[in-house]
């Protein structure tokens, strides 16, 4: 969460405006009731810059961060009620910067424990945005466990990918705010967005420069970088021609969920949900019961088709049951 | 011990006889058990069908071999140049023209110009141009006239009234023609200023003060008489091409994301934070009201204690920008005289300092709302990808706004992208469900396909006769083929390795597969036993019978 909203605050300081932004977040922790410090989020156990602020435009929340948004995002494949402002509106001059983190392994990131998008599953969205020009060049970044082989299966041109870790590697967070009992954000993200903090609107800083400074005695994991799909050197790839910038400038961050807020977050949701259930035959009799006498109809018939079908049940067992014994006498 | 015992004794008797004997239960018998196992494979094979229909992804054919074949065809517009000349002249020009399409051929891309002396033009066309004096020609928006004047050059309707009369006439009619009917080269559109097609647009002018508790504010202004004087003359004119709405609004409040420098005794922003002028997060600039593009046109009012704000000239490198700038006493860094500035494909946007005099009106006066607005008209202009004029050639047409030959010119232009953009898009269908194999075509992408491919084809065939024609379809086809690429149902169903399919699959089914595979197959040797035995009973008496004989 914290990785997802640093990389938010980043690339909007670097002056890409919210409509051009699409934010993900798969839960909202800053709103959750057991965050000790409400309506925010911070990335360091000293809280020294709330990330949530006051100004934030959170696109697609909760429930709606499926593998299927994501992938519609990405390809322009909506729904024509579909709003502007949750769609990529990107052509071929567009730079999208796609940012993901949560809980990945060997060619999956995990999407809201029940799905996972696979390293394919990204290669065809991006194949599809290829071949209807939705991008110019794509800066693919993952922090996930095993994330550098979410970008193997790239195929499509124009696209600098890089990644955490090396397959079979885990992503370590960078560290934990024992008030709230959470690690708040990964080391590799977290160096990144160290890195950034220096950038401003009209650095000349490369790609490559941001490259040079990941370390694994840093972040305790490989982090990768595959450039083979990219036309451009590195190191004349300016870091602001992705995560900054005019109007030219589209970029889509990010998906997220972090590990323990995320799967206590779920269980208190069934939590909620299964207390409702146990209101609801409580309050329901109250309710139909003035109602009974207004609406007879619809009351009274589906009783009427209830007792029917049991009866109709009872005569089904009656006859096989009449014939075994004629069969048997 | 002996009474309990007596009385089981007692008891099984009373059990029918056929209940005592497993063998002999009615429902042990080889028929019913053999029925039954039968039903469950019965249903089985029939639902295996269903299973496959419902598990198999929708994959209409598509007309892969037409969309190829379109590929291959080249759009061709014809122009008709007729000048009111000599034979030697026409030839002249012809050859001059011909040598500046081969010089340029990428801006001349996909015309056909033909330059043609009265007669052959006459005889060409309706006979609207018999007789000297010709009007306006067709519509078609592929006829031109030159005419002989003398003076300045000038264009009315498709005529160009030009001097022939001079020596280097015939060169000053090619460079004239060039520049107005192929305007646009690779380099006009170095910022990609021009906003992509679309039928619709939606036009939000918004009268925005920074800051309306600072003093000074306008709090109105005459949006309609300034729509009616500089932006309803385009529209109307544009309106074979887009569709246009239009909103407007003002706001009391709309401060900036950053603080201007100050220079002297005003303000400046520099050209980097010109980039970031709008302030996206706190502006509301546009309802968002529907799904068409939006081009954005701001009036802004600085705050009265940031008057007069003006804009620093854009000098060479950014940093050197910068470095002057921080040395306040340093006077480079010239603000510049212009107040409008536009943003590529987003709008454009006027800063307006209030004159010290008219500080009670909290009306915009009218003045400053006809600058405000024709600067506006400008703006959309360029945004709309209006060729300029060039240099020297004055339209004499009494219509505001844009000549033919700029609509003419700009209709071309969005013909070609429009075709272009239409089969890339139905290329890239093809290429797309050829390469991902669980990718659905379903029946809407399939008819929106074809329908994309019949306009385009329309497209050829009409672009002879009516350039307004062609562009309709091009349009349409454009459209179609990006609502088919677009189709929500195509969406590819995720990847599953085959381990995944495994994994749901055998626990679902094996269970019981495995059971009745074992069930059928005890039947089924049960059965060719029985068929054994009953054969060698049946074929003994035979032998016996044989023997007898």
């Amino acid at each position: 969460m914290a990785n997802a909203l640093g990389m938010y605050r980043t690339v909007k300081r670097l002056g890409i405006p919210d409509s051009n932004i699409i934010l993900m977040l798969a839960d909202d922790a800053s709103c959750n009731s057991r965050n000790k410090f409400p309506g925010s989020v911070y990335a360091n156990p000293g809280r020294f810059l709330d990330l949530y602020g006051d100004n934030i435009e959170v696109d697609y929340r909760g429930y709606e961060v499926t593998v299927e948004n994501f992938i519609r995002v990405l390809t322009g494949r909506m729904d024509p009620s579909v709003p502007r402002s949750k769609r990529l509106l990107s052509d071929e001059r567009s730079n999208i910067f796609v940012y993901m983190t949560g809980h990945g392994g060997n060619e999956f990131l995990k999407f809201q424990d029940n799905e996972e998008i696979s390293a394919f599953d990204i290669a065809d969205a991006f194949e599809q945005m290829y071949q209807k020009k939705r991008y110019n060049e794509i800066l693919f970044m993952i922090d996930t466990c095993q994330a550098n082989t979410m970008y193997s299966k790239l195929y499509s041109p124009n696209i600098l990918a890089t990644g955490s870790s090396e397959f079979g590697e885990n992503s370590y967070s960078y560290a934990n705010d024992n008030d709230i009992g959470v690690a708040v954000i990964d080391s590799f993200t977290h160096y990144i967005l160290e890195f950034m903090e220096k950038i401003n609107k009209t650095s000349q800083v490369s790609m490559q420069d941001l490259f040079n400074t990941m370390d694994f005695s840093k972040i305790n994991s490989h982090p990768g970088v595959r450039s083979d799909l990219f036309n451009r050197p590195l190191d004349k790839t300016l870091i602001t021609d992705f995560f900054g910038g005019v109007a030219q400038v589209e970029i889509v961050p990010p998906l997220d969920h972090i590990s323990p807020i995320h799967d206590s977050e779920i269980a208190t949701a069934d939590d909620v949900q299964e207390a409702l259930h146990v209101d609801q035959p409580v309050r329901s009799p109250a309710v139909s019961n003035t109602k009974l006498e207004k609406q007879p109809f619809f009351s009274l018939a589906l009783p009427a088709w209830n007792t029917a079908r049991a009866w109709v049940s009872v005569g089904i067992v009656g006859i096989l049951v009449g014939w075994v014994t004629t069969k048997t006498g | 011990m002996d009474h309990p015992a007596a009385t089981t004794k007692d008891e099984e008797p009373t059990l029918p006889p056929s209940l005592r004997d497993p063998k002999k239960l009615f429902f042990q018998s080889n028929r019913l058990r053999r029925t039954i196992i039968f039903a469950y494979w019965a249903l089985i094979l029939l639902a295996l069908p269903i299973w496959w229909y419902t598990t198999s992804i929708e994959r209409l054919a598509l007309p892969t071999r037409r969309v190829h074949q379109v590929e291959e065809n080249r759009l061709e517009l014809p122009i008709i140049i007729c000048v009111d000349a000599d034979q030697p002249f026409i030839d002249d020009a012809g050859k001059q023209l011909a040598n500046r399409i081969l010089q340029d051929s990428d801006r001349w891309k996909g015309v056909v110009v033909e330059v043609k002396d009265n007669v052959s033009c006459s005889t060409h066309d309706s006979p609207l141009f018999m007789g000297p004096i010709f009007n306006i020609p067709t519509e078609d928006g592929n006829v031109y006239t030159v005419r002989p004047t003398v003076g300045p050059i000038t264009i009315q309707n498709r005529q160009l009234f030009l001097p022939l009369a001079e020596p280097d006439s015939a060169t000053k009619l090619v460079d004239s023609m060039t520049s107005l009917l192929a305007p646009y080269s690779a380099a006009s559109d170095p910022e990609h200023r021009v906003a992509q097609y679309s039928p619709h647009y939606r036009l939000a002018f918004s009268l925005l003060n920074e800051d309306a508790a600072a003093g000074d504010p306008y709090l109105d202004w005459q949006i309609e008489a300034g729509l009616k004087a500089h932006i309803y003359p385009i529209i109307r004119r544009l309106k074979t091409l887009h569709n246009f709405t239009i909103e407007s609004q003002v706001q009391f409040h709309a401060p900036l994301a950053f603080s201007p420098v100050q220079i002297d005794d005003s303000y400046a922003i520099t050209s980097e934070d010109l980039t970031v002028f709008v302030n996206s997060a706190e502006w509301t600039l546009s309802s968002s009201s529907s799904n068409d593009p939006v081009l954005h046109f701001i009036l802004f009012i600085p705050s009265a204690a940031r008057r007069p704000l003006r804009l620093l000239a854009h000098d060479g490198e950014n940093d050197v920008l910068l470095k002057v700038l921080s040395k306040p006493n340093t006077t480079a860094g010239t603000p510049s005289i212009s107040s409008a500035f536009l943003l590529p494909q987003w709008g454009g946007i006027v800063i307006h300092n209030p004159a010290p005099g008219t500080l009670a009106a909290t009306e915009l006066p009218s003045r400053d709302l006809n600058e405000a607005f024709s600067l506006f008209a400008n703006q959309l202009l360029a945004l709309l990808g209006v060729a300029v004029l060039p240099a020297g050639v004055v339209d004499m047409t009494e219509a505001v706004g844009l000549s033919d030959w700029q609509l003419d010119a700009l209709v071309r232009r969005r013909t070609f992208e429009n075709v272009q953009g239409s089969r890339d898009t139905l290329l890239s269908i093809v290429k797309l469900v050829d390469q991902i194999e669980n990718m659905p075509v379903g029946e809407d992408v399939r008819g929106d396909v074809d329908d994309a491919l019949e306009a385009l084809n329309k497209v050829y065939e009409l672009s002879r006769q009516s350039l307004y024609q062609a562009f309709t379809h091009s349009a349409k086809s454009f459209s179609l083929s990006s609502r088919a690429f677009f189709n929500p149902g195509m969406l590819a169903l995720l990847y599953f390795p085959a381990e995944h399919k495994y994994a749901v699959y055998s626990p679902l089914f094996a269970s019981a597969i495995i059971l009745l595979v074992i069930a059928a197959l005890r039947e089924i040797i049960a059965y060719r036993r029985e068929r054994t035995l009953a054969r060698d009973s049946v074929a003994k008496p035979q032998l016996i019978m044989t023997g007898k004989i």
